[in-house]
């Protein structure tokens, strides 16, 4: 496993609809990434359909493996890099039941995925009735290291990312959808999640309008003490490469030492109280 | 629950930011549609003036005409002074239509028309220029900005099919008062910015005078109600009667109408504005 791996935020506005068009950009920073030596590229949530795609999502969504993730596997695999996308996952035992997903494939093929757990709805945001809940977390164990995932509106539910970290996670990758005038809550939660875990945490956010909801970009990458170590532009496509080194985590935890202080039968509380709210 | 403290503070913005993202929207959705531009109405008040710099200031002046369509009734030599010094200003077209003679047409050839009936006849001066602003958009492949406010889109202060008739309305989520910061923002006169608003329907009119209300106020009570407050918690705030917040929020409910598309029977297995939910295809 490598110690210190380079990643790359794909900060990209997908066009709606349009499965061809939205790969083919996957592909050019794909190659791009490969170019700056990454190892590891990491698109935005539902980067491979655009995210306001209201009813035509039954069209567009198709089952993994499908012909979409052999096409990113394709890739990785002709460039030798890791990459994560999303896209709205059909199931593969039922014929409209769909998961909003982030995929996971590297140079050997797929790695694996993770169901979006937390689906907003309300606001403008009209996930649950499209989308069924994940019911897992994800880690993942590579020649990258440990890697986690989460999605979006996930980040405000400190659960998922700590399950990823309490399950190994060294770095976790949040892929986003998020509109502009929730731009604040996402730049103080990504620090916030990094920080509790002391993990890395890289989010890449999608940019572009669709349906009046301007998507803001602001993708980085977060160390284990909170810091912002690497940052795309505001509401523009942009590409950032920037390196993670996992030999951090070891003063993060001594200096911030959550982990060690975690107090197991407040989940039970958690739990409880959850329950009867 | 957040304490929210109905003071004009509430509706202060970040005014760069919301100038950016407007222009944004404009210049996004008429690159994807295609078109060659926008055509707006310009009537020399507030909405129209500010919606009309920010098109210019967008996509570029050459590309965003504004029709002046004075009729004789309401003619006011300052409104046209008005639009030609923002267009001027930020370099906007501008073509002048006098629609009296159309108007005129309307009125003879409908067998019921009541020139007593002001609001029936006012509507008509609405969904003319509609169609002038229309045919002008049709003619030259461009889109119709709209400039409604929040305001007035709240309490229904519009011609249903006129004056809101629009591809786009950008500033629809800024109540009126913020629209008058954001113009002083963006280099519109402070006189014009703070010019009282009319629909131009009938002589003389006054949107301040016909709603029974101030901006400054009815623009807080519209705030408390979108923030889900009840009317005796914006009442209490605003040191005013709940009877009046009770009327806003009732002419607020009651015109929902107006700001949708038409109802029909639920029939089938997707139905057109209801489940029929399709992505906008221009943006």
């Amino acid at each position: 496993m490598k110690e210190k791996i380079r990643l790359a935020l794909a900060q990209i506005s997908s066009k709606r609809g349009d499965k061809e068009g939205n790969l083919r950009k996957i592909e050019e920073r794909a190659k791009k990434a490969k170019e700056q030596s990454a190892d590891l590229v990491i698109f935005p949530e539902l980067s491979l359909t655009g995210y306001v795609i209201r009813d035509q999502i039954y069209e567009l969504s198709e089952t993994i493996p499908g012909p979409s993730t052999q096409k990113i596997e394709e890739i990785a695999r002709e460039e030798g890099i890791h990459i994560v996308f999303g896209m709205p996952e059909l199931s593969e035992k039922t014929k409209a039941t769909l998961f909003n997903t982030a995929v996971f494939v590297g140079p050997e093929g797929f790695i694996g995925k993770y169901r979006k757990m937390y689906l907003p709805t309300h606001s403008v945001f009209e996930e649950k009735r499209y989308f069924r809940s994940g019911y897992q977390t994800a880690v993942y164990d590579t020649a990258l290291g440990k890697i986690g995932f989460c999605i979006c509106y996930d980040l405000f539910f400190p659960e998922i990312t700590r399950l990823a970290r309490l399950k190994g996670a060294q770095l976790i990758v949040a892929i986003s959808a998020s509109p502009a005038v929730r731009r604040s809550y996402f730049e103080i939660l990504t620090a916030a999640r990094a920080l509790e875990n002391t993990a890395f945490l890289a989010y890449v956010n999608m940019v572009g309008v669709q349906d009046g909801l301007q998507f803001w970009g602001g993708s980085r990458v977060v160390s284990p003490t909170g810091d912002v170590v690497a940052k795309a532009k505001y509401d523009e496509e942009d590409f950032v490469v920037c390196d993670v080194n996992y030999s951090d985590l070891r003063s993060a935890e001594t200096f911030i030492p959550t982990l060690r202080d975690l107090r197991p039968e407040l989940f039970d509380e958690l739990k409880k109280s959850s329950e009867s709210l | 629950m957040i304490y929210l403290e109905l003071t004009s503070a509430v509706l202060n913005f970040d005014a760069p930011e919301v100038e950016k993202r407007i222009k944004r929207f404009i210049k996004e959705y008429v690159d994807n549609s295609r078109a060659s531009g926008v055509v707006l109405g310009l009537s020399g008040g507030i909405d129209s003036n500010t919606i009309g710099a920010l098109c210019a200031s967008a996509i570029g002046g050459n590309r965003v005409l504004g029709l002046m369509l004075p009729e004789k009734e309401t003619y006011d030599a300052k409104d046209i002074d008005d639009a030609k010094v923002v267009a001027e200003k930020f370099g906007l077209k501008t073509q002048f239509c006098d629609i009296t003679p159309a108007l005129e047409g309307f009125y003879k050839s409908i067998p019921i028309f009541d020139p007593a009936e002001k609001l029936c006849k006012g509507n008509i001066k609405a969904r003319t220029r509609m169609v002038y602003i229309y045919y002008y958009a049709n003619k030259l492949n461009r889109i119709v900005c709209g400039s409604s406010d929040k305001s007035e889109t709240m309490m229904g202060y519009f011609t249903k099919w006129g004056d809101v008739a629009a591809d786009i309305s950008p500033i629809m989520d800024l109540y009126k008062t913020q629209v008058r910061e954001l113009a002083k923002h963006i280099g519109i006169p402070h006189e014009l910015a703070e010019k009282p608003s009319t629909p131009a329907l009938w002589p003389n009119q006054s949107a301040e005078e016909e709603l029974g209300i101030k901006y400054e106020r009815l623009d807080l009570i519209l705030y408390g109600l979108e923030r889900f407050m009840s009317t005796k918690e914006i009442a209490e705030q605003l040191r005013i009667e709940e009877s009046q917040v009770q009327s806003v929020k009732a002419r607020w409910l009651a015109v929902e109408h107006k700001r949708r598309m038409p109802l029909t029977a639920k029939l089938e297995y997707r139905t057109v504005g209801t489940d029929f939910r399709l992505p906008h295809n221009n943006y």
